[in-house]
């Protein structure tokens, strides 16, 4: 049997602090994967392991059979994966467009001596790119503000551009570091049909998120992280009904 | 009326310098104190293939400009690896080094005397040898790199040292490679310091370490701080206006013995001035 992203014994420590301990699970090829946890049980960490930008003391991830071992971020997102950052970053001092721009893959123009000696030829892939980028802006549902700074957008309006800039990178695989925590009822339902609109069209998602209404409307599966391990899986209702994970998760009041 | 010419091709020529830390340290966020030393390998290289008639001005061009590629890419591969405050020491070591060697190798570089005699420079078999002549070529040499640059920076490969500069770890999560990126910012403002390097040694037919050393390279950063970073225009005004000074200082009437120190003084009021009241400069954005 062979998963579509498995990981296996994760060992992380800062210090004394063991931030994964002999962490295991598998997310499925096309499903909603919510990673759920208490602040500090670890996901972050899974996010910057899986996607190279954390070594693990020992363990290892494969996606689609392939062990993904000391690859660097840029070759893990060659390979399918891209994430986004719980803290956004952002590019806040270019467009929304821009941001999505960039992260487009090989962009013909990327190295200098293309863009001196081949500025027409460069200049006609840029209007391509462009357009690309604005498709994957009208996806989102941030067409009318791609050429907005991204200072001046609104919280809710720069989660979704996390998303738009994970999208092209064309990676098939989405790790979303919370993209729906501090938003407003109105943003909380454009982006969980954003989610499901992107499943529908194939794509992976690992998930992270706290709110349990979140969960239940969009998760095929949940993965309960508890200090570093996986405690628990299974369906949304199977792990909120879970008295011993709600005590963990909730202190005790649900 | 010689004024004025000879004014405007030492400013084209430090406009390819703004240009040169413009890219390194403005736009690839790589805070150099030595890029009077690359430039300074320029002028010698040239100087020297010249001198001893091995090229022509062209080839002797390209020579030093390949070379000072490779050692702007060597002496700025530390910054990869090291912080930016940990760089800039290890810069002003590259900076005081290079200065050494200027100074104290006689023999190819003529030592603290300096080399004197440069020919002039030719194009395709035509000595430049009046003071027009070298205008003209330092103009076209300027306005080549000013369009080298406003090409690089509307291509991806700008947008891409931009997003770097903000945050690259979001640009490596991006799937970009960032040391790429700035290893070829790195090796472009090589190119143009070495390429400025050669056509000051012709210009002025005599090089000494003065040019190349730790003051110089500082007097390229307020230039890229006063005309603003990031911006071709910032890179144009900043020359011009500095270069400028020393000509004002000399309309106002004090002794030459201390005009040195009262430029020196003026820099660096200007650097402090602008870094607390205009971080942008006069035409760029801020550093
Ligand atoms: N770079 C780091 N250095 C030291 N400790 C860290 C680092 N990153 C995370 N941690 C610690 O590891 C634990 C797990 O963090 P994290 O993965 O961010 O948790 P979560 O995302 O589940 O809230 C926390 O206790 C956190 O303080
Ligand atoms: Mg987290």
């Amino acid at each position: 049997m062979s998963d579509y992203l498995s990981a296996t014994g994760l060992e992380v420590s800062f210090g004394g602090l063991r931030a994964l301990q002999d962490c295991s699970f598998t997310v499925e090829r096309g499903r909603i994967t919510c990673l759920v946890g208490p602040n500090g049980a670890g996901k972050t960490t899974i996010f910057n392991v899986i996607t190279g930008f954390l070594r693990p003391d020992a363990g290892t991830v494969s996606f689609q059979g392939t062990p993904l071992d000391g690859m660097k971020p840029q070759a893990i997102v060659a390979a399918g994966i891209a994430r986004t950052f719980q803290n956004l970053r952002l590019f806040v001092d270019l467009t929304a467009l821009d941001n999505v721009v960039v992260a487009l893959p090989s962009q013909t123009g990327e190295e200098p001596l293309a863009a001196i000696f081949r500025p027409l030829h460069v200049a006609r892939a840029q209007t391509r790119h462009r357009e690309e980028a604005m498709q994957i802006l009208q996806h989102v549902g941030l067409a009318a503000r791609a050429g907005e700074f991204v200072r001046n957008l609104s919280y809710g309006e720069q989660k979704l551009l996390t998303v738009a800039r994970g999208l092209a990178t064309g990676a098939e695989l989405l790790l979303l570091d919370e993209p729906a925590s501090g938003l407003s009822a109105s943003a909380l339902d454009q982006i969980m049909d954003l989610l499901r609109r992107l499943q529908t069209e194939g794509k992976t998602l690992l998930v992270v998120e706290h709110n349990t209404r979140v969960v239940q409307q969009i998760a095929d599966e949940v993965l309960f992280l508890h200090q570093g391990h996986l405690m628990a899986r299974g369906t949304p209702e199977q792990i909120i009904s879970d008295p011993a994970l709600a005590e963990i998760y909730f202190g005790g009041v649900i | 009326m010689d004024f004025w010419l000879s004014y405007a091709t030492l400013a084209s020529i430090y406009v390819l310098l703004g240009l040169s830390t413009n890219l390194l340290v403005g736009i690839a966020g790589i805070f150099s104190v030595s890029q009077a030393a690359v430039f300074g390998v320029g002028a010698y290289i040239v100087s020297y293939l010249l001198m001893n008639e091995v090229t022509s001005f062209l080839p002797a061009m390209l020579v030093a400009a390949v070379f000072c590629v490779l050692l702007n890419v060597l002496v700025t591969l530390p910054a990869l690896r090291v912080s930016g405050d940990y760089f800039v020491v290890t810069s002003f070591g590259i900076q005081l080094l290079a200065t050494a060697i200027f100074t104290n190798w006689t023999f190819g570089t003529g030592g603290a005397n300096g080399l004197p005699g440069i020919p002039p420079a030719d194009l395709f078999g035509k000595t430049l040898d009046s003071t027009t002549q070298m205008v003209e070529l330092c103009v076209g040499a300027m306005i080549l790199g000013c369009l080298a640059f406003w090409l690089i920076m509307r291509a991806p490969f700008g947008r891409l040292l931009r997003a770097i500069r903000e945050d690259e770890l979001a640009v490596a999560a991006a799937g970009k490679n960032v040391l790429r990126a700035k290893v070829s910012a790195a090796a472009m403002a090589g190119a143009f310091a070495g390429s400025a390097g050669g056509l000051y040694a012709t210009f002025l037919s005599f090089i000494d370490p003065s040019s190349f050393d730790l003051d110089a390279s500082i007097l390229l950063l307020t230039m890229v701080v006063v005309g603003g970073a990031r911006t071709l225009a910032g890179s144009i005004i900043g020359p011009f206006l500095l270069l400028a000074l020393p000509q004002v200082l000399s309309l106002i009437d004090i002794p030459t013995t201390i005009a040195a120190a009262a430029r020196q003084l003026i820099y660096g009021v200007l650097l402090i001035a602008f870094m607390l009241f205009r971080p942008q400069g006069l035409a760029g954005e801020k550093l």
